[in-house]
């Protein structure tokens, strides 16, 4: 509670200063526009985009704010700033997942107005997927930034010297983990077998639908009412459960955020990852990285028998309902919208295109060469639900998962707590 | 009872009396009752972000939701636990840092900042500093494990020991402050008692025992009643270390409102919540307050 008092005096400080601004920008001073990040969507790579954004755009400059590790941090405090109204932030970028709550708080400046006529022909050109997230009730409540979805990132180096093939089931990943750890334990005592997300965090929630979709089970059924076939989730949860029997996974997977796998792997102490693009530049370019060029990228594994799962990522720019400088604003999100910026930052930042033809780019690829099988595992990732409660879903999920995980609930247990508190918010 | 008769001069006095304190009580009822009034009646609302289209007058059906759901209690279990914990720990290590610091040490200021430091510090880095602590591949306690030939511990995934390294985080936080309250305390007892009863041929325990602890009775009251309030609404740390995990088995009452409030936008909810731990906190200050009063009133 202190400290979102403490937040909201520094946001009202900053609305006075906006205040006191505004006549003087009538009269052609520039307009100064806040852009809300977090720290690992690169704030650096936004920072040089800006820059070319305000060189064309001499009446504008546009500053960084930058907030909270995880997805669910950012949105505690932009929460914050926007139920008090606050017109501090101009422009956010968002996860996926939000963009039906923010419609239904009025927090987004839909943007149809400001597309016009070219709205539909604008939205064609997105991916699928990132076109149906940002359409909310028929409007447009963000444009998307850039896509993502959850690979398997492996250590290229290791598979070759013990001979074993990057893992198309997640068996395959499990015998190939168990090789490698057993034939290195003398050697490097720290490595570990395979990570993902395990922290009362977002990313957790992928943790249980990866598995969950890849045995080809649902959380909810086509109404949006909750689908969850018990003895399927159990099996899917039973997943996580053999590959901590056998040590693969780290003994701490519940204190596990998503940017710690990749401080991990990047440190050579990892030889199997789920993890998001963003982390592939990381390791190829940190001046830290113990693992460069020694990385691959692939689909993550299926089970035996069935297709592959993986969930959309990725990030959308809304323009705040309360922003001053809606005009602007939304210029600048059609131009961090836009093919240019997809390439500038597959190329920067690997971040993934929104823009199907971008993965074909060649300067792309040449930066990151997996991108080629890449577009096919986006167009295949399957959203998280869409609804206006997602942060109810979500918590539910992500509690009784990190339970489950750090072997305090049973599977049983972690299902039917996760049920008994998704049944009323899914229906 | 007879009327006291209040001259013209008397009652030009009171007039003045009541204008000087006028800006004071303004500004309290802004900032204190304005806010918890707001909350009462928020928390008769259902207010949630998420759902616009249902806000209303409720009345108590918020706190009828909190009789029924099994997460209020729990995280009001948790909290009670804390403060049944960390109180007693921060008043013993508190005394402790106390007797210390009252020793007649040449070079006082290590000493002062030994005492302020943790005081100074904002709780959440408190929290950081200490997850790094009780981190499982890097942190020290486990490296000092190891150097005794003790497995590695999961410290902040094992429900039991998150909840002793939360315990220990806050303790050594919040004993500073208890430390400083019961120092000022120790410095106000006259050294002639000390030398009366070393006269009487007083051992170093008894002395402490009969001497020091009666004198210090009023700052311990004190020290309690602060560290019971703010242990009530404990947040910060276990936040920074744990996130209320494994499962919800460190949430704490405070972290639960701010889930509900800030995480989920249930405001209505969230208010009920908040409500509910602010009679908590009256009702065991108030048991306090009754000691200390009965302690006055016996002289």
């Amino acid at each position: 509670m202190r400290t979102s008092m403490r937040i909201g005096r520094r946001a009202a400080l900053a609305g006075m200063a906006g205040a006191a601004l505004a006549p003087a920008a009538q009269a052609q001073a520039p307009v100064t526009l806040r852009i809300f990040t977090g720290g690992q969507q690169r704030p650096d790579v936004m920072r040089r985009i800006l820059d070319v954004f305000q060189e064309r755009n001499p009446g504008i400059r546009a500053e960084v704010e930058v907030g909270g590790a995880t997805s669910d941090q950012q949105q505690q405090y932009l929460n914050t700033v926007l139920a008090s109204r606050d017109s501090a932030l101009d422009v956010m970028l968002i996860d996926v997942i939000r963009p039906a709550q923010w419609a239904a708080a009025r927090w987004a400046e839909p943007l149809d107005a400001y597309l016009g006529a070219e709205r539909d022909a604008v939205m064609a050109r997105y991916l699928p997927a990132y076109r149906e997230a940002n359409i909310v009730g028929g409007r447009v409540m963000a444009l998307p930034y850039f896509a993502d979805a959850q690979f398997l990132y492996f250590r290229r180096d290791l598979l070759a010297k013990h001979q074993v093939a990057p893992p198309k089931t997640w068996d395959e990943l499990s015998a190939g983990a168990q090789k490698i750890l057993a034939a290195e334990a003398a050697t490097s005592p720290s490595l570990r077998g395979f990570a993902t997300a395990g922290a009362p965090i977002e990313g957790t929630v992928c943790t249980f639908l990866v598995p969950l979709w890849g045995m080809g089970g649902a959380l909810t059924d086509a109404q949006g009412k909750l689908a969850l076939d018990q003895a399927q989730a159990q099996r899917a949860l039973g997943l996580w459960a053999d590959l901590r029997a056998k040590n693969v996974t780290p003994a701490n997977l519940a204190e596990i955020a998503t940017d710690r796998i990749r401080v991990d792997m990047q440190a050579g102490n990892l030889i199997f990852a789920m993890q998001w693009g963003y982390a592939w530049n990381r390791f190829q370019n940190d001046a830290d990285s113990q693992v460069k060029d020694r990385i691959g990228v692939v689909p993550l594994p299926s089970f035996a028998g069935s297709a592959p799962a993986t969930c959309v990522g990725g990030w959308q720019l809304a323009v705040s309902a309360f922003s001053r400088n809606k005009e602007a604003a939304v210029r600048l999100v059609r131009f961090l919208s836009s093919p240019e910026v997809s390439k500038m930052q597959a190329i920067a930042a690997s971040h993934l295109p929104v823009f199907p033809e971008v993965y074909e780019d060649a300067a792309v690829l040449a930066a990151n060469p997996w991108f080629r099988d890449a577009r096919a595992v986006v167009l295949g990732a399957r959203a998280r639900p869409v609804t206006p409660r997602y942060a109810e879903v979500s918590e539910a999920i992500r509690t009784s998962m990190n339970g489950f995980l750090a072997g305090t609930r049973t599977a049983d247990q972690a299902l039917a707590e996760m049920t008994q508190r998704l049944t009323p918010v899914l229906r | 009872m007879a009327r006291v008769r209040v001259g013209p001069l008397e009652r030009a006095e009171r007039r003045l009396g009541y204008a000087l304190l006028a800006p004071a009580l303004l500004l309290l009822a802004t900032v204190v009752l304005y806010p918890i009034a707001t909350l009462l009646w928020t928390s008769t609302q259902q207010l949630h972000l998420a759902q616009p289209w249902l806000e209303g007058f409720v009345g108590w059906e918020n706190y009828a939701r909190a009789m029924d759901d099994p997460r209020f209690w729990s995280s009001l279990g948790t909290t009670l636990i804390y403060v049944a914990v960390t109180v007693p720990g921060a008043i013993l290590c508190g005394l402790g840092l106390a007797l210390l610091a009252n020793l007649p040490f040449r070079v006082k200021w290590p000493v002062r900042l030994g005492l302020l430091l943790p005081w100074a510090l904002p709780l959440v880095f408190a929290g950081l500093i200490f997850r790094w602590f009780f981190e499982y591949e890097q942190g020290l306690v486990n490296a000092g494990l190891g150097l005794l030939g003790i497995e590695k511990q999961r410290w902040l995934s094992t429900p039991d020991l998150a909840f002793v390294a939360t315990c220990a985080a806050i303790v050594w936080k919040s004993s500073s402050f208890v430390a400083l309250v019961l120092l000022a305390g120790l410095q106000a007892i006259p050294a002639s008692l000390y030398e009366a009863a070393a006269v009487d041929g007083a051992s170093a325990w008894q002395r402490f025992r009969h001497v020091t602890l009666p004198m210090l009775r009023p700052a311990i009251v004190v020290a309690l009643i602060f560290r019971t309030i703010t242990a009530i609404q404990t947040f910060d740390i276990p936040y920074a270390m744990t996130g209320g995990g494994p499962g919800h088995s460190t949430e704490t009452l405070a972290m639960y409102v701010h889930r509900t409030t800030i995480d989920v936008l249930d405001f209505g909810y969230g208010s009920a919540l908040a409500a509910l731990m602010f009679l908590l906190s009256l009702a065991l200050t108030s048991l306090y307050i009754r000691q200390t009063r009965r302690d006055e009133g016996g002289g």
